[in-house]
């Protein structure tokens, strides 16, 4: 089974004491910029193309959300490159500014519980970012990893997959879809309200009120289930980059892994030819409906007059995969602890607030209705819904349950300072960490595909194959010279 | 929505529990229990904190 790549960005939401939401842009940047640790300042853009769409064609520009247009009414922005306040990490992150968030583009990975991990640990970084400013300014900051402000503003939290590009647009679509819509069962990280009609007391997505299209390139505005952008981040004649858009932002990091585990898993089978047919009528329908079913019967309609639901369909991913494909590790770990999870729902036997975001919430949210009296008219709920979500061990909420061992728990201090010092494993991403690390003096740009050296008095481009094995033995490199011939020959 | 922000409060429907809907009784989901650190910590939170949370659409 070849390894699929990937990567998570998170987009953080952002408060500053007595700061609004027009001046987030600006305040995003500075948070960005105050990041204390080592890193490379700067982004090669030149390899980007968000307006390139997978099925053929270029849109001659991307929607905006009007009620951004006024925050930005009359407001004078720096360069572009120095609004966006770039950093690449030692570990190959790229943390940003990115309309107004700062985020956390993890490095690639090839396995699940690292990339859960690095993601884990993008909150230690943004924390430190926001630490540093309160110093700076001595005005309150807060974070939240999180995807809704509860007023219509979503910001997001994308997930990166490298695919062939021979698979194109038509497989993907036919092939994926199935598993976005249902996806959110297992890995929403819950809502209490919507923002979108009709109205609910609580939803398993944060992001499923802001999905009104089945497909397209858009991400601020008419967002898609399917998002359809074509920006590879490698040499485009071999690859895709298929960008995930209709994910939460997940606190518990075996949920992380879960989220990723069933696109890779869906990946897989359209790779090999034996992905499940469904054809949903509605997909968008289905996505909201889903979201909430507080009967957890999660039907879906299909097209003609039949009906099926989310444990069909993903029972039909889990069955194909054991029945075409050899499963590695973590694919097994997939389909085994998925099973269990919708068993557990369905049939309500056991526990599954350890490793379900919006059942943890939702247990807290009953917890404390219990304890107080009240119900889901009480407005403190979205209160209490945010701060689940506030990356600061000292008072966010889902830290409070690690505490008290309700919910899986990330990585250890020591476990994160690690994944905050390197990439991942044989990925790109390490390479990219090291040149940082060990020859931050010599390199002059770099992004996700290729990184630019000062070497022997010229500029030294280097490209970085996303399916190659990057060898340990490059930490050994003891000049740049020798680190570039080393990069040429990884394959 | 995109493009019509909500700006009222929004509530479910009056009287409206979950679990009200037909179909299966809900799962069963454990409570945290214990001396409770975590209400202690939730009574801190500014039960408006949400209310006021505006953020810039973000992709």
């Amino acid at each position: 089974m070849r390894p699929i790549l990937a990567g998570i960005e998170t987009e953080y939401g952002l408060i500053v004491d007595n700061r609004g939401a027009e001046d987030q842009v600006d305040d995003a940047t500075a948070l960005v910029a105050a990041y204390p640790g080592p890193c490379h300042v700067g982004w090669d853009y030149r390899y980007e193309s968000p307006r390139a769409d997978l099925r053929g064609f270029t849109l001659k520009k991307l929607s905006y959300d009007p009620v951004d247009a006024k925050f930005d009414f009359g407001r004078a922005r720096h360069r572009d490159e120095n609004v966006r306040a770039d950093r690449i990490l030692p570990n190959g992150a790229r943390l940003y500014n990115d309309h107004g968030h700062p985020e956390y583009s993890t490095p690639e990975c090839k396995r699940l519980t690292e990339l859960a991990n690095h993601d884990a640990s993008g909150q230690t970084v943004v924390l430190r970012c926001g630490q540093e400013r309160e110093k700076q300014i001595g005005a309150r900051i807060r974070l939240y990893k999180n995807n809704t402000d509860f007023h219509g503003a979503s910001y997001g939290t994308h997930e990166n997959y490298l695919m062939p590009r021979e698979i194109g647009f038509e497989r993907l679509y036919r092939d994926l879809m199935p598993m976005l819509v249902v996806r959110q069962v297992l890995v929403g990280a819950g809502k209490v309200g919507a923002e979108s009609e009709p109205q609910v007391a609580y939803q398993l997505s944060q992001r499923a009120d802001f999905f009104v299209e089945t497909a397209n390139a858009e991400t601020l505005y008419r967002r898609p289930i399917f998002n359809t952008r074509d920006e590879p981040h490698a040499n485009p004649e071999d690859w895709i980059r298929l960008h995930v858009i209709c994910g939460d932002a997940n606190m518990i990091p075996s949920a992380t892994a879960r989220k990723v585990g069933l696109v890779k898993l869906a990946l897989h089978l359209c790779e090999n030819g034996t992905a499940p047919k469904w054809s949903f009528r509605n997909p968008v329908e289905a996505f909201r409906a889903i979201s909430r079913d507080d009967s957890f019967e999660f039907r879906i309609q299909l097209e003609g007059s039949s009906w099926t639901n989310a444990y069909e369909v993903f029972e039909s991913y889990f069955a194909a995969a054991e029945r075409t494909l050899e499963l590695d590790e973590d694919m097994a770990w997939v389909i085994s602890s998925s099973r269990r999870l919708l068993a557990n729902l369905r049939d309500c036997r056991e526990n599954v607030v350890r490793e379900i975001d919006w059942a943890a919430k939702r247990s807290m949210l009953e917890q404390f209705m219990d304890s107080e009296q009240v119900d889901w008219n009480d407005p403190a709920l979205r209160a209490y819904d945010l701060e689940y979500h506030n990356v600061d061990p000292s008072e966010g909420l889902y830290a409070a349950l690690v505490e008290m061992d309700q919910v899986d728990a990330g990585p250890t201090a020591e476990e994160t300072e690690r994944y905050l010092s390197r990439g991942a494993e044989g990925a790109r991403s390490f390479a990219r960490g090291l040149a940082v690390a060990k020859f931050g003096d010599k390199l002059t740009s770099a992004c996700w595909r290729t990184m630019t050296f000062r070497a022997e008095n010229e500029q030294v481009e280097v490209e970085m194959p996303p399916d190659a094995n990057y060898p340990q033995a490059l930490e050994e490199a003891e000049s740049v010279e020798s680190f570039i011939q080393m990069l040429r020959g990884v394959s | 929505m995109d493009g019509d922000r909500l700006t009222r409060p929004l509530a479910p429907e009056p009287g409206k529990k979950l679990g009200d809907d037909q179909g299966p009784s809900r799962p069963q989901i454990n409570k945290p229990g214990g001396d409770n650190e975590l209400l202690k910590r939730m009574k801190k939170i500014d039960p408006d904190q949400a209310k006021r949370y505006r953020q810039r659409s973000g992709q």
